[in-house]
């Protein structure tokens, strides 16, 4: 907006003339002096000056007489408020273009204020004309002494700063949108700042002479360098030019050049600070927001550790196969041992057990009391070491899966019978006393007779074995819904609850004075459970303590849970 | 008339024990010491039954068992194989041999004798 006080100037004879309005009304006074010869040359020179002064101002003008009626007015003032002249000189201000003007802030003005003081600037009025809608002005007042007569004439500058007022309530808005937008782009490079850095792959981003721009925190953790050498630097050259890899170059200057986006460039190399490193290159090329400048984002995936962990699962499943071929190799040089070592055993102890048979059977004629009872010595250590050798075959085939079952209908009554005499010889020398229990109707189950038995004749010569002279031993059986329960108990040692577990361990001797004379392999206890849970039933030790006896209790299926 | 059995073991121990066993339950026993000598005696003596080991010197129990069966003139003659390999795969061997026994090592010398007769018709 053009400021009125520019054209402020002082006429030749030293008359003050304020503004560009002024002048106009001044030439006006001139107008009407003409005929006054005294002042003729000079009004001649001032009315050309206001002229000029006229042409150039734009803003509306207009003077008033002492009552207020308008006495002359500017062009632009009937331009601008669309009157038209013949319907505005002589007329009452207030009463111009159908009383538009009748403002009364304007009056206030003319009435009040200007009265008392010669000169008021900026008065502001709005108001809203018929014509020309609402408009803001600023007023500009002056009174003026007629330079004839006493009378005073009023000089009003209108400018009309409406559009001002717009303009900067709309650089205000702006302004406001401005730091809002500003605001929101903070909390955008904030955010995706944020974001760089909470990622935890290092990210870089380069301009196209890829000079580093911006570097994530992690980069810096990452690739031990610090801000103030890196910002700004060629990537080539970052931590003493570790950064020339050959590969990146490839990247950033062949492949980059031709596609925006690259995943997954694989690169390996050997930093000197932090060692060997294969990394993992993402690539993007990004527009910048403002100009045309592209920018290289480039996110680099550490994979080294993930490298190693998958050489080492390569190498880890390598060794599993290499040993699952060694488990098959060592499963089957382990039954050819046991096969071995069988057939070995065997062949002496054929020699052993079978001639000191003959002889304990005098074939070939008698021997006396000594020699038959040593003899029998033999033959009793050659019948244990057989026994032996029975029982860890059965371990070993149990435990390597190979102990098949050869299922039948067996007639349980008969054969719990059948084995309760076989130890009756141990139990009556002895002198224990065997107690049966065995319920009348008892079905006949599927099962293996061989192992049936073996399992009934172990747990009852370690009842035998491990009661003293005098005690008791027994056997109960009966039926539970599918299954037949057996507890074969005595009143022997017992077990110290320390030993609950060792005893199904194998070779496990309970250790008392009177356990020491006792035969046995520490077998037969681990041998019977395995084979009642091949039958698919269950089996438990109980057992109260040292001297308290001990019951075992098991059970066999009736019909057998195994496929046969 | 007495019963003939021929006794093929590589192992002099088991050859005397159970040719004892067998001589007192009154048998006339022959020994060979290895199969092909066995063969041989058991064409020339034709015995009431054979009583073999599995693992002889100079072939397998098994085979000398086959080359026994394949000949007319002993292919009838009872097999009784003893043998220290009583485990599965011992006994797998020979299950397919027609006219044969088994009986497992350490050897039950009070029945021996009894257990070989239940093979002679």
């Amino acid at each position: 907006m053009k400021d009125k006080r520019k054209n402020k100037e002082f006429s030749e004879d030293g008359v003050k003339i304020h503004t560009a309005p002024e002048r106009r009304i001044i030439e006006k006074l001139h107008q009407e002096i003409a005929g006054s010869k005294k002042t003729e040359r000079e009004a001649q020179g001032s009315r050309e000056f206001a002229e000029s002064i006229i042409n150039t101002v734009r803003e509306p003008l207009i003077s008033l007489d002492q009552d207020l009626r308008v006495v002359a007015v500017s062009r632009s003032f009937y331009e601008f408020f669309k009157v038209k002249p013949e319907e505005t000189v002589g007329q009452l201000i207030y009463d111009l273009g159908n009383k538009q003007w009748d403002i009364p802030r304007l009056r206030e003005l003319l009435e009040t204020i200007l009265p008392q003081k010669t000169t008021f600037d900026n008065y502001e009025v709005e108001h809203d004309f018929a014509t020309i809608g609402r408009r803001i002005m600023l007023l500009n007042a002056r009174q003026i002494e007629r330079v004839l007569g006493k009378e005073r004439i009023i000089l009003l500058a209108i400018e009309d700063i409406t559009e001002r007022r717009e303009i900067e309530k709309g650089l205000e808005k702006t302004r406001k949108e401005l730091e809002v937008i500003k605001k929101s782009a903070d909390e955008v490079s904030e955010f995706s700042e944020s974001v760089i850095n909470t990622v935890r792959e290092p990210l870089i981003s380069l301009d196209q002479d890829l000079r580093v721009v911006t570097v994530s925190r992690s980069f810096y953790e990452c690739f031990k360098v610090k801000p103030e050498e890196t910002v700004g630097q060629l990537i080539y050259d970052l931590g003493n030019k570790q950064w020339d890899i050959p590969k990146l170059r490839e990247l950033l200057e062949t492949i980059l050049p031709q596609k925006t986006t690259f995943d997954n460039y694989e690169v390996e190399h050997n930093f000197s600070t932090i060692g060997r490193r294969i990394m993992l290159l993402n690539a993007r090329q990004i527009e910048r927001g403002t100009g045309k400048e592209r920018i290289i984002l480039l996110a680099i995936e550490d994979i080294t550790e993930r490298r190693e962990i998958e050489k080492g699962l390569e190498k880890t499943h390598k060794e599993l196969q290499d040993l699952a071929v060694e488990l098959k190799r060592t499963t089957r040089a382990k039954s050819e041992f046991l096969a071995n070592m069988s057939h070995e055993l065997r062949t002496p102890l054929n020699s052993i057990n079978g001639f000191s048979e003959i002889l304990y059977d005098e074939t070939f004629g008698p021997l006396n009391g000594v020699q038959k009872e040593y003899v029998n010595f033999v033959l009793t250590s050659g019948k244990h070491l057989l026994l032996l050798i029975n029982q860890i075959l059965d371990m070993s085939k149990v435990e390597a899966g190979k102990m098949q079952l050869t299922l039948s209908d067996l007639p349980l009554k008969s054969i719990l019978n059948e084995i309760s005499l076989l130890v009756a010889d141990m139990v009556s020398k002895k002198k224990l006393q065997i107690l049966l229990e065995i319920a009348e109707d008892l079905p006949n189950i599927e099962a293996d007779e061989l192992r049936v038995k073996e399992i009934l004749y172990n747990l009852l010569s370690n009842a035998v074995k491990f009661t003293p002279e005098g005690g008791k031993i027994g056997m109960r059986a009966k039926q539970t819904d599918s299954e037949i329960e057996i507890v074969v108990w005595d009143t022997g040692v017992g077990i110290a609850p320390e030993n609950m577990e060792k005893i199904f361990e194998g070779f496990f001797r309970v250790d008392t004075p009177y356990s020491r004379i006792t035969e046995g392999t520490g077998l037969g206890l681990p041998i019977a459970k395995k084979l009642v849970e091949l039958h698919g039933g269950n089996f438990s030790v109980l057992s109260e303590g040292l001297g308290k006896g001990t019951q075992v209790r098991f059970s066999l299926p009736i019909r057998s849970k195994k496929a046969v | 008339m007495k019963k003939r059995a021929l006794i093929v073991d590589d192992n002099g121990n088991n050859l005397r024990m159970e040719k004892d066993l067998l001589e007192v339950a009154g048998f006339e026993v022959f020994l060979a010491r290895d199969a092909s000598s066995g063969i041989a005696m058991a064409k020339k003596e034709k015995p009431d039954v054979i009583v073999m080991d599995v693992r002889l010197p100079d072939m397998r129990g098994s085979e000398a068992a086959r080359i026994l069966r394949e000949d007319k003139d002993t292919s009838d003659i009872p097999i009784v194989f003893v043998t220290a390999s009583v485990m599965a795969e011992g006994k797998e061997e020979i299950k397919n041999i027609t006219n044969s026994g088994f009986i497992g090592k350490p050897i039950n010398t009070r029945n021996f004798a009894k257990e070989i007769n239940r093979f002679i018709k």
